[in-house]
């Protein structure tokens, strides 16, 4: 069973409702963009019955990360001379702030981090994302806006699009909620669209899912993890790893926090990033709880990457099937490679790679091409081992391996370590 | 931060269509049936006889910049870029006359047309006194010569036409345009697929391609020009660049530059609205264009004029939030927006509050094409002073632009470039319109 036939069983929310009150269900029409008959996802909603929900509070500012300080200085411009302790390089990003008081939420300025948080959210649940402008604060002369775009977002009204000049955008000291209702799994992102080439490059992008509703044992396949409404388990996975794949262009960054304007089609990115990290900071761990705030105070943590919380790291047990999400922001096309182990791609922009009459359209291969803006959804089987093996994944475009053009052992890099059945714990969340 | 050079003339075109429609001027056999406003003008001819002439002119940037271009234009025409959109069905015997006023030989490939023929023989690369390499097929010579292509229409689908000759100077000056290869009998279907069936009044061409003024300006002045040194400064849609690029066609301020790029739809309705619309692309420049439409999926159905299919026949098309068309590549998609939540003012209010317009920011600049009403067919006419609002009727608008984001600006200044917007209309449509 596809994708496109999953509607055909009830929806969680439908079975709440109980399957007689048919009356006052509210039918929303297909989320294709092709027609009824591509994707009938086509819910019968009950809709006296609220959807699950959840909120989400980010703040956007500016703030200060750190690239290898091993990596060729790129004078005047990298490392920065304004940058403060620990820190070589200036970023615009978002900030986690859910359930912080006021006061928190202001000291978050100048708190930027890249990637900005992960966030993900089961389909069919009402989502509220408010953020909040907290000003730039090395840039108290710009009085620029931010704003949440959901990258790919299907069927999105401008109000909750975050286009300025379609919609509106959050001034300074400002905040505005935005709606979303995802009825399309699958890999997303997310980034502010506020003078776009900038706020993009400085780092205003991290990584969103929806997760299917199959994945509650109700839709013909039992409960578990899933990449997709695929009906028959083909997108089955027990661990997941997302990776925003971003370039830096360090004279850009410069010369932002410097006071001096770009020429944006002068583009020549330094640094090629997984997760706001080029390798070896890539397998480094996650700041404990993915949270800045907490990691300053950890012991344990990498201080140079309090800004930078996100690792790239994959782990698994033999024979586990592992979903990578991989998606670009940078504005060139990527090829990411593993050697040794053979990957499935089973999705691209958040659809099913399948066609519109059911067939299979899975790609078995060990590179995949991803372009800016572009998604991919792949899945691999751990090879079998009786001792920790490790693999490479990496950027097969080879320029893309350098930190400010040193040595082919940096940039868009990590590892994947494969260890004997039953050393690893289950999975606690993606990326971990 | 505020862009250096943000566009200095910002258009305001949808209160002039009716004014523009009538300029179009069209000689020789070849005709432009009744000009679209928006959308994909087709060039055809009951003979499917085309005659083209290359010659030199000047096309116009948003930020103010005139940029000298070579391209075909109708012989007897006045100066365009892009080329013509050639439109012939497939099995057709099509021929195009190049008439060359260029100073130096020129000529057109077109590539996924097979056994094409140039004065009757094979078309065939050249070579000049020495045996080295001069054109990758056969010419007209400098100064007024001419040459006469014929070649059967192969399978429906888009095609590039494009200069064979010094191809790296000839196609970046802006020797190309679009074939559209139509289904024989089905002229609403992009292919021989049923499920390729699209509404034929909402058909989009994206020609996508870049400048470098600096190559062009040593064209001009007959200069050399280092090509290693090439960059490019403008991104292109049609030969526009937003916000010329949501121009009507033909508009009058744009002489050189006849094709617009907005895309104009209504919402899916099974009853009402059931077909989507059908988009063209195809890349003319030296990189991939990661073109990436907001607001909804598009369904990518065909590529170099071969449908996205299994030996088989089943289908293997695909959604996609971006498409990624390599240079030379040509890509057909399927779009429609549907209204998902169906949200109205009094009976599905949006769950959240709505900031008055003290607590957000409109524009940026000094012009907004945001109702000020999240709700499709109502607008709120508050806006703050010195805005221009360029929403008419409290339609949704949303933007398609390169992904690689520093092609979506002017010379570095963002909102422009390889832009355009998709406009949806309420239902029932714009009143007036």
């Amino acid at each position: 069973m596809s994708d496109r036939a999953t509607p055909r069983g009830l929806s969680r929310r439908a079975i709440l409702a109980g399957v007689a009150g048919a009356a006052g269900w509210a039918i929303l029409p297909a989320g294709s963009s092709v027609g009824a008959s591509a994707r009938p996802r086509g819910l019968a909603v009950p809709a006296e019955v609220p959807n699950p929900s959840t909120e989400i509070h980010l703040a956007g500012t500016d703030g200060w990360v750190s690239m290898p300080g091993d990596a060729p200085a790129i004078p005047p411009f990298w490392p920065d001379p304004l940058a403060r302790e620990n820190s070589n390089l200036y970023v615009f990003g978002f900030r986690d702030v859910t359930g912080m008081s006021p006061d928190e939420v202001t000291a978050q300025r100048g708190k930027a981090q890249i990637s900005a948080p992960m966030l993900s959210f089961d389909q069919e649940t009402d989502v509220k994302i408010t953020l909040t402008n907290l000003g730039l604060s090395m840039r108290p002369d710009l009085t620029d806006g931010h704003t949440v775009h959901w990258h790919g977002f299907q069927n999105a009204i401008p109000l909750f699009d975050g286009v300025p000049e379609l919609s509106i955008s959050v001034p300074i000291g400002r905040d505005f909620t935005y709606f979303y209702r995802p009825h399309d799994p699958g890999t997303y992102m997310y980034h502010c669209h506020f003078e776009d080439v900038e706020h993009v490059q400085m780092g205003m992008t991290g990584m969103l899912f929806v997760r299917p509703v199959q994945n509650d044992g109700t839709h013909g396949v039992p409960a578990g993890t899933y990449a997709y409404n695929c009906g028959d388990g083909s997108t089955r996975y027990d661990r997941e790893f997302a990776f925003m794949m971003t370039e830096i262009w360090a004279e850009s960054h410069y010369r932002d926090a410097h006071i001096q304007v770009n020429d944006w089609t002068d583009f020549e990115p330094s640094f090629f990033a997984l997760n706001g990290r080029v390798y070896p900071d890539t397998v480094k761990p996650n700041a404990p709880d993915f949270d800045p705030v907490k990691a300053g105070a950890d012991a344990r943590y990498d201080p140079r990457l309090q800004y930078q919380p996100i690792s790239s790291l994959i782990t698994c047990n033999s024979g586990e099937r592992v979903l990578l999400r991989l998606a670009n922001l940078g504005y060139r096309n990527h090829a990411v490679t593993v050697d040794g182990i053979d990957l499935t791609v089973v999705g691209k922009d958040a659809g099913l790679l399948r066609g519109r009459d059911g067939t299979p359209n899975y790609q078995v291969t060990n590179t995949v091409e991803i372009g800016p803006g572009e998604s991919r959804d792949v899945i691999f089987e751990a090879p079998a081992v009786d001792r920790p093996t490790t693999f490479l994944l990496y950027d097969r475009d080879y320029v893309s391996l350098t930190n400010s053009g040193g040595r082919g052992y940096g940039g868009q890099m990590t590892e994947i370590r494969v260890y004997p059945t039953g050393t690893l714990a289950p999975q606690a969340g993606a990326n971990t | 931060m505020p862009s250096l050079n943000r566009a200095l003339r910002r258009v305001a075109p949808f209160a002039l269509v009716a004014a523009i429609i009538g300029v179009l001027v069209v000689p020789g056999p070849q005709s432009s049936a009744a000009a679209p406003t928006d959308g994909l003008e087709c060039e055809t001819s009951p003979s499917n006889s085309f005659s083209l002439t290359a010659s030199g002119g000047y096309i116009s940037t948003p930020d103010g910049n005139s940029i000298y271009m070579w391209s075909y234009g109708d012989t007897g025409g006045s100066f365009q870029f892009p080329g013509p959109t050639l439109c012939v069905e497939s099995g057709a015997n099509v021929t195009v006359v190049l008439h060359n006023a260029l100073s130096e030989p020129t000529s057109i490939m077109f590539p996924g047309q097979n056994k094409v023929l140039a004065g009757g023989k094979p078309a065939q690369p050249e070579n000049d006194a020495n045996g080295n390499l001069s054109s990758l097929t056969t010419t007209a010579a400098a100064n007024n010569g001419s040459v006469t292509y014929t070649f059967v229409a192969g399978a429906p689908g888009t095609y590039l036409y494009q200069s064979g000759t010094d191809v790296q100077k000839q196609q970046q000056m802006g020797l190309f345009g679009a074939l559209v290869v139509r289904t024989k009998g089905h002229p609403d279907q992009e292919n021989g697929r049923a499920d390729s069936t699209f509404d034929p009044a909402h058909e989009y061409l994206y020609m996508l391609s870049e400048v470098d003024p600096d190559a062009h300006l040593a064209v001009e002045r007959k200069r050399t020009y280092n090509w290693n040194n090439y960059t490019p400064r403008y991104f292109m849609i049609n030969g526009r660049s937003m916000p010329d690029t949501i121009a009507p066609n033909h508009a009058e301020w744009l002489p050189n530059q006849p094709y617009g790029a907005l895309i104009h739809i209504r919402p899916y309705d099974e009853q009402t609205n059931p077909r989507p619309a059908l988009i063209r692309y195809l890349n003319a420049g030296t990189t991939n264009y990661p073109f990436h439409p907001h607001g909804s999926d598009e369904q990518l159905i065909a590529r170099d004029g071969h449908p996205a299919q299994a030996p088989d026949g089943k289908d293997l098309s695909y959604s996609n939030f971006l498409i990624d068309p390599a240079p030379g590549q040509t890509v057909d998609t399927l779009m429609t927006w549907k209204d998902a939540e169906h949200w109205n003012s009094a009976t599905n209010p949006v769950p959240v509050p709505l900031p008055q317009l003290q607590d957000q920011i409109v524009g940026p600049g000094t012009e907004t094409w945001f109702s000020e009403s999240p709700y499709l067919g109502e607008s709120d006419a508050q806006l703050p002073p010195g805005v221009v609002q360029n929403n008419q009727c409290g339609e949704y608008y949303h933007v398609a632009h390169s992904h690689a984001l520093q092609q979506a600006t002017n010379f570095g200044a963002s909102f422009g470039g390889m832009m355009t917007l998709i406009r949806i209309d309420p239902p029932a449509g714009c009143p007036g319109q």
